[in-house]
């Protein structure tokens, strides 16, 4: 379906990653936004809230996190694509219910931008240390999607493609962008609404009488109806059947009949199948000069952008270095990093963190290639000359490491132990 | 690749300039130009900072690291950013609120007080931004031109490109 | 079925509301036979988030009536109860006081007077006004009856789903012998004071209907704010 002309605001804007990632979501075709502000994501609010009422959508400020999330998952249920915009500690916040929209199978999307540190960190500084807290924050198991921008045009085109993967799977979708990001002005090109595909909810078409509300076909995802339709729907939080009523120990439910209950089979496993078994549908990368590479930088957000002058310079100097670029960070793309792994020296993981998505890669690699992660505080973005140095570290050594190697300009030391075991300086 | 820092104080107008100049290259002139605000304590009613990179292609690295030029509006954003200017680099200062004691390349202008004369300060930072479009040359009169109606309000359209004009016209001495 | 169920039909049937647009949010796990009995949906949240919940399902579907059942408030979620107040959002909120919590069996509230399982020496907490609180945060319409005032009870029901607005019933509950005790000890006045309806152990339960007012409601306000400003141009959003 193409977008709605009214919703697009098409143009040629020099706007920063937080604007053009709350035009992009109403490109998208969502209708309310429950949000508090919190910097740096402040601006996406702003500019929502300043385009809301011309194109029939809802901005609230709610009074805290935990009730803008749950006004979220309320306004979805009435039919209306929905998000939230936040960071780091007001993300913390929604956990519980990011859990309740996996479990309940809401469409629905988040926009963290990124800060730095734990905690309240900085709060006007990047980082990308969220990335692990995107995939579990929430208790139980469930999976989502996220989304990396490294840059204001792909703030939009990607805030557009959250909404249809969260339409697409009933899934949150996690739009990870970075402070660098959310607040670095470029130009960016909105274009034309018959030029944006935009995914439809999933409507149930069937009868009346008929619905099931978790009943899946062949993707494992069940169509959705809207509250006060008269479809009398039980959607709970707690673990349920495809009915939507609770799996519970009967002595709970005292009045229900056993038989009635407990027959049936639980929704959860369907909860990480449709986005496990949909996974090749889901994931998208960028590659490049992977045919020859020996050594492979994996990257996201706006560490992608820096890597890439790395990518360059080594490729000048005669490296044989390739790019993978995750643009869905999750599912994460286990299968091409163990096939990469199988041929190349090693994988350089530069982030904004101390080590999360370097972790994955080394895990996917199975033992058959060197993982270095080239770490960062916060507060700005690596050097290339960094990356490109753990990138000669990994030719140079010629080696296999026997555990995941930190890469900094003046020392090196192995992650886990926490101990020193060479230093060098650069 | 240039890189360049408008530096200044809080209502003067320096993240409009790094705006209205990124604009101007990245859509009139099909350059690449990515601004970044410097946030933080210092950008509530003190100090502020908006910094560039232009490029003829994709810019990569988001932040500046050695200006070729600093436009500085202030004597704390002169202060604070002076170290940053390469050396065969070039500063261009609001020459009544600036003393530099530098020996790299200036250029000064009495922007507030053209603007004044011009019946309003606050398009300070448009004199300037006429002034350092004849100075760089890092973008064309025609886009900036382009680009000051489009960022200002309907009524001080003139007013704005008059004071563009001053500034783009004005002699360095 | 749960006679706070049985109540709320009646209440919803003299209501004379549409029961396909009234849509009830819980924070807790009610029978899921109860959709089929009310003829209506049921959205079972996280606990102490239905108000919002209910707040988002509002302003995307401006048609629905949000019927919102929650326990004892002021702990979880006490902080979306005074700001729906506040903005006077149009949901209806059925606040059903254990004094302890049945269903889980005895935990610790605010309020709690009977010795339980998380207060085993007594309890010297004092429990919280919660006619005085919606009141004071802008609820147009409060009453309070236990839920042996059927009758009552079912009408406030009905009273407060006539309303566009914050409207709270606070309803007290428990096990059959001590709501028989609350029935006892409770005293009906009608229109009185909030500030002076406050439970205390010794005095009387003062129940009644005891607000019931007029304010712009948010939606409304939004409305009429944005057509203020904007003109044609405003866009409400569709129903």
């Amino acid at each position: 379906m193409k977008a709605n002309p009214r919703d697009v605001f098409t143009g040629t804007y020099y706007i920063d990653g937080d604007v053009a990632a709350a035009y992009g979501a109403l490109a998208a075709g969502c209708k309310f936004l429950g949000g508090y502000p919190i910097t740096p994501s402040t601006e996406a609010a702003e500019a929502f809230a300043r385009k809301a009422p011309y194109v029939g959508a809802q901005f609230i400020q709610m009074e805290d996190e935990l009730g803008s999330i749950a006004s979220v998952l309320g306004a979805s249920w009435s039919g209306k694509k929905s998000m939230t915009i936040t960071s780091g500690p007001g993300y913390s916040l929604m956990m519980e219910n990011i859990g309740l929209g996996a479990a309940m199978e809401i469409p629905f999307v988040i926009i963290n931008i990124q800060r730095s540190g734990p905690s309240t960190g900085v709060p006007t500084s990047t980082g990308q240390a969220d990335i692990m807290q995107s995939k579990w924050g929430a208790n139980g198991d469930y999976e989502v999607i996220a989304l990396a921008p490294e840059s204001p045009q792909e703030s939009f085109d990607f805030a557009i493609k959250a909404f249809n993967l969260a339409e697409r799977y009933r899934v949150p979708v996690m739009f990870m962008a970075d402070e660098c990001v959310g607040h670095m002005t470029e130009k960016v090109v909105i274009p034309d609404a018959s030029e944006i595909e935009v995914e439809p909810r999933r409507f149930y078409q069937g009868k009346k009488e008929e619905y099931i509300p978790y009943r899946r076909d062949q993707d494992l995802v069940p169509p959705i109806v809207k509250a006060g339709d008269g479809y009398h729907l039980y959607i709970t939080g707690l673990t349920h059947d495809e009915r939507g009523y609770p799996l519970l120990d009967h002595r709970s439910l005292p009045k229900i009949e056993k038989a009635k209950v407990i027959h049936k089979k639980s929704t959860n496993p369907y909860l990480v199948d449709k986005i496990r078994k949909n996974k090749d549908e889901i994931i998208e990368m960028q590659e490049d000069h992977l045919e020859d590479a020996e050594v492979v930088i994996v990257s996201y957000g706006i560490t992608s952008r820096v890597a890439y002058r790395a990518f360059e310079q080594a490729r000048q100097e005669g490296i044989k270095v390739g790019m993978l670029r995750l643009i869905t960070v999750w599912p994460f793309p286990d299968d091409r990093i163990a096939e990469l792994a199988k041929k190349v020296k090693g994988f350089v993981v530069p982030e904004i963190n101390y080590g999360q998505i370097v972790f994955e890669v080394d895990r996917c690699s199975h033992g058959k290639a060197n993982t270095i992660l080239v770490p960062h505080g916060g507060a700005s973005v690596h050097k290339p000359d960094d990356i490109l140095g753990a990138i000669k570290k990994i030719v140079k050594d010629n080696k296999k490491y026997e555990q995941v190697i930190e890469y900094t300009t003046t020392l090196e030391k192995t992650i886990f132990k926490g101990s020193l075991t060479e230093k060098i300086k650069k | 690749m240039t890189e360049m820092r408008f530096a200044g104080f809080g209502g003067q107008g320096i993240i409009r300039s790094g705006i209205i100049l990124g604009r101007a290259i990245s859509i009139y002139d099909h350059g690449f130009a990515t601004m970044n605000q410097s946030f933080g304590p210092e950008a509530r009613g003190g100090a502020c900072s908006s910094q560039m990179v232009i490029s003829d292609t994709k810019v990569l690295y988001p932040y500046v690291s050695r200006t070729d030029f600093l436009i500085a509006m202030s004597q704390e954003g002169y202060d604070k950013f002076i170290d940053e200017l390469k050396e065969d680099g070039t500063l261009i200062i609001d020459s009544d609120l600036v003393k530099p004691k530098t020996d790299k390349k200036i250029f000064g202008i009495p922007s507030t007080r053209i603007a004044e004369e011009l019946g309003n300060r606050i398009i300070a930072n448009v004199v300037m931004l006429g002034f350092m479009t004849a100075v760089t040359k890092v973008v064309s009169v025609e886009a900036m031109k382009k680009t000051i109606p489009e960022s200002v309000p309907q009524r001080f359209i003139e007013l704005n490109i008059e004071a563009f004009d001053r500034g783009y016209h004005y002699r360095a001495e | 079925m749960d006679p706070i169920i049985e109540i709320f039909k009646k209440g919803v049937e003299s209501s004379q509301c549409d029961q396909k647009d009234i849509c009830m949010v819980t924070d807790i796990a009610y029978h899921p036979e109860v959709t089929d009995y009310l003829g209506m949906d049921l959205f079972h949240t996280s606990r102490g988030r239905a108000i919002p919940f209910a707040t988002g399902m509002k302003l995307a579907n401006p048609r629905l009536k949000l019927a919102v059942f929650i326990g004892d408030l002021a702990t979880l979620g006490g902080n979306h109860f005074v700001h729906a107040g506040r903005r006077n959002m149009d949901i209806h909120v059925i606040c059903i006081n254990h004094y302890h919590y049945k269903k889980v069996g005895g935990e610790y509230a605010p309020g709690v007077f009977p010795r339980v399982p998380l207060s085993p020496y007594g309890s010297f907490d004092e429990p919280l006004n919660i006619p005085h609180l919606a009141r004071s945060c802008g609820a147009v319409y409060v009453a309070r009856w236990t839920l042996l005032h059927a009758n009552q009870l079912s009408h406030a029901i009905a009273e407060s789903l006539r309303k566009t607005g914050f409207s709270v019933v606070d309803v007290i509950s428990n096990e059959p012998d001590i709501l028989d005790f609350y029935f006892q000890h409770s005293e009906i006045k009608n229109g009185e004071d909030t500030l002076n309806v406050k439970i205390v152990p010794d005095g009387k339960i003062i129940v009644g209907q005891f607000v019931d007012r007029e304010r712009p409601n948010f939606i409304d306000s939004y409305n009429e704010q944005m057509t203020k400003v904007l003109g044609d141009k405003f866009v409400k959003i569709e129903v």
